[in-house]
């Protein structure tokens, strides 16, 4: 009989934990093998820069380097609470974002629906390189089609508005056109890549409850609605979760690439600040603090998402 | 009437011919079984039934009415498959309901025929419980009861207990075989068990290579297999098959192979056949195990006596052949330890042409 107050103890002599552990690791060496890259990775660009964070309570000086830079307590983030820069970044980032996730984020989502209803194969196939190519092709060369594309002078937009009569527009200088500018080419450049992830989650669908559907009369369109999307629906529970958590990290590379003076008003984005405060204008330790701001609001969202999802759906990330 | 009629229907997948021209009258509340090894054709035909799958040639007919060409849901049939297809996002009630509610059935009318087919089935307290969260037999009721919510014409069920342990399988095949005879509904049962087809069916259909082999009851393909494929699919353990030369003996036609001889009933066909090949095919069932003493014997290698509690299998060799006797263990168990042979009467071994592999005619026995 095991005793009730502590853990079974054995007549017989057991392995210690370490002994354990070195049985695993001369067992399973190959996969660890393999994982190193990815845990030393994370290590050297993901952890060991957090040390660097505490610049964003110091008055850092890179003279002084990060240990010897005195500590200032919240100051920068004072600086930033009153920063009407910050203010704006920090609405325009929930502007892009909220609309990237409510237009960007359905998009593959209806694209795979429509790829899984496609029949023809070889149409299937040339439709679907179609729309993932534009994901392979570089953030600067994207930046230069929309460039060209939205140009006032020989941009194929205006000059399709010019059949209809309409006048040059300037685009990209006007503040109220960047947004639907940024997401729409965002939505271009990965709605198609991003549709794989729901292609292969539409591919594990079983077969046969489509089959007893079409037994009990269901069309296609009730068979998508009724089968279709409530079966992928962890798998889009959880693509949200991990959109949630990106929130804020808008791809400011376009941005930088895009922006200009004239439209800061509706596109300068948090990253973008940081990049012009810390980088340009040298003021790393403001920076780090808007970072370290950035990243605490995507931990408490991605978080959040997380308990709301494992609640109300039963699925989450953890 | 309720039957369904497959005339010459053939299917192919390409060049590929998977079933060849195969012709089946299902009667009005008859309970059929599709039975044969992997790849013989027999889920394809059901399939084809449903309107799954096209067929290359034929005619399918329910209810007198031709359906090659009518949609799956316009035929009236409601299929079980071997993996249930639940919906695994809707509770149980929900799942029983679906093919009423795509049919706009009302809310009240889809309500009580979902309670009146739970309560048949045993599943009124399971009806908020998702699929994940029932066992292997409540999902399979739960697949069954969405075929029978919707009072269709034909069942098809397409091996509906292939997921389950022996136990539930055993348990819930009485469950299938008290439902049909409650509702009385034309079935076609596809099955690669042999046991759940003798069980389940009022006639079972053998099907080999994508050709009906035989069609009988149980019992007449039990007694009176038509082929050495029949012969060795049914049963179980199956019937001994051993090739055979024909001799004439003093009581009629005798079967010698490695020296021994077996005397045979007087067929007419194997009147003046001295001398012609056949397999003799012996039911493990119908042999008399025998001890050294008892003479007349047909002796054969033994190598192994399983024990399985009231009765035992011994297994030995015969003319290079595997040869399976099964007989009582309980009153004979000291015998079973000194088996050299066995008899048997002359009229209780099939014989058939070793050629062509079919049945010598006029051997038939009468369940």
């Amino acid at each position: 009989m095991s005793d009730a107050s502590g853990p079974r103890k054995s007549r017989f002599p057991q392995p210690t934990r370490m002994e354990r552990f070195v049985a695993v690791m001369k067992r399973d060496w190959q996969i660890y093998l393999m994982l190193a890259p990815m845990i030393i990775w994370f290590i050297v660009f993901l952890y060991k820069p957090m040390y660097g964070l505490q610049i964003a309570f110091k008055d850092f000086s890179i003279f002084r380097g990060v240990a010897n830079s005195p500590w200032i307590g919240f100051e920068h983030f004072d600086t930033l609470i009153n920063s009407d820069q910050f203010y704006r970044a920090l609405k325009n980032t929930f502007m892009i974002s909220m609309l990237s996730l409510c237009f960007g984020f359905p998009m593959p989502i209806l694209l795979a629906l429509m790829f899984n209803e496609i029949t023809h194969q070889l149409f299937k196939r040339t439709a679907q390189t179609i729309v993932y190519l534009p994901h392979f092709i570089s953030t600067v060369i994207i930046a230069g089609i929309v460039i060209t594309a939205f140009s006032p002078s020989a941009g194929v937009v205006n000059n399709i508005l010019g059949w209809f009569g309409v006048e040059p527009i300037y685009f990209l200088i006007k503040p109220e056109w960047f947004r639907p500018i940024f997401i729409g080419s965002g939505i271009w450049q990965e709605a198609g890549f991003s549709s794989i992830v729901f292609l292969a989650a539409i591919a594990g669908v079983s077969p046969s409850l489509y089959e007893s559907a079409v037994v009990d009369g269901a069309s296609r369109w009730q068979m998508m609605w009724k089968i279709t999307i409530p079966c992928i629906l962890p798998t889009i529970i959880i693509m949200l979760i991990i959109r949630i958590g990106n929130l804020l990290e808008v791809g400011f590379e376009l941005i930088i690439l895009l922006y200009q003076p004239a439209t800061f008003e509706t596109a300068d984005v948090i990253n973008t600040l940081i990049y012009r405060q810390g980088l340009q204008g040298a003021q790393y330790d403001l920076a780090a603090a808007a970072g370290l701001f950035n990243a605490v609001v995507a931990f408490v969202l991605v978080m959040t998402a997380n308990t709301i999802s494992r609640r109300y759906s039963r699925t989450s990330l953890w | 009437m309720s039957g369904v009629k497959l005339d010459s229907i053939v299917k192919c997948y390409g060049a590929l011919e998977v079933v060849h021209s195969i012709d089946l009258d299902v009667d009005e509340k008859e309970f059929v079984v599709l039975v044969g090894p992997s790849g013989c054709g027999k889920s394809t035909t059901l399939r084809m039934i449903a309107g799954l799958e096209e067929i290359t040639d034929g005619q399918i007919t329910i209810d007198d009415r031709v359906v090659n060409a009518v949609a799956p849901k316009d035929r009236d049939v409601a299929m079980v498959f071997q993996n249930y297809a639940l919906y695994p996002h809707l509770n149980v009630a929900d799942n029983i309901a679906f093919g009423l509610r795509i049919r706009k059935e009302s809310k009240a009318d889809i309500k009580a025929s979902v309670d009146e087919v739970a309560g048949i089935l045993g599943l009124t307290d399971y009806l908020d419980r998702r699929p994940a969260d029932l066992s292997g037999g409540q999902r399979q009721r739960v697949a069954m009861g969405r075929a029978i919510v919707r009072r269709p014409k034909v069942f098809l069920f397409d091996e509906p207990l292939s997921n389950l342990d022996a136990k539930l399988r055993t348990q819930m095949r009485a469950e299938i075989k008290r439902l049909h005879n409650r509702l009385g509904v034309t079935s076609i049962y596809v099955t690669h068990d042999q046991v759940e087809a003798m069980t389940l069916a009022d006639r079972i259909v053998v099907m080999h290579d994508g050709d009906i082999s035989q069609i009988g009851t149980p019992m007449e393909l039990f007694l009176n297999p038509a082929n050495t494929f029949v012969a060795g699919f049914l049963g179980s353990p199956p019937m001994n098959q051993v090739k055979a030369v024909i001799e004439d003996g003093k009581n009629g036609p005798v079967a010698t192979f490695a020296g021994q001889k077996l005397q045979l009933a007087k067929l007419p066909a194997l009147k003046g056949s001295a001398g012609r090949e056949v397999i003799v095919g012996i039911r493990p069932e119908y042999v008399e195990i025998a001890t050294p003493d008892v003479k007349g014997q047909v002796g054969i290698d033994v190598d192994l006596v399983e024990t399985l509690g009231s009765e035992a299998l011994v297994h030995g060799m015969l003319a290079g052949e595997p040869f399976v006797i099964k007989t009582e263990s309980l009153t004979r168990f000291s015998e079973l330890q000194n088996v050299t042979g066995f008899t048997i009467a002359p009229e209780l071994v099939r014989v058939f042409d070793a050629e062509t592999g079919l049945a010598l005619p006029d051997q038939d026995r009468t369940p």
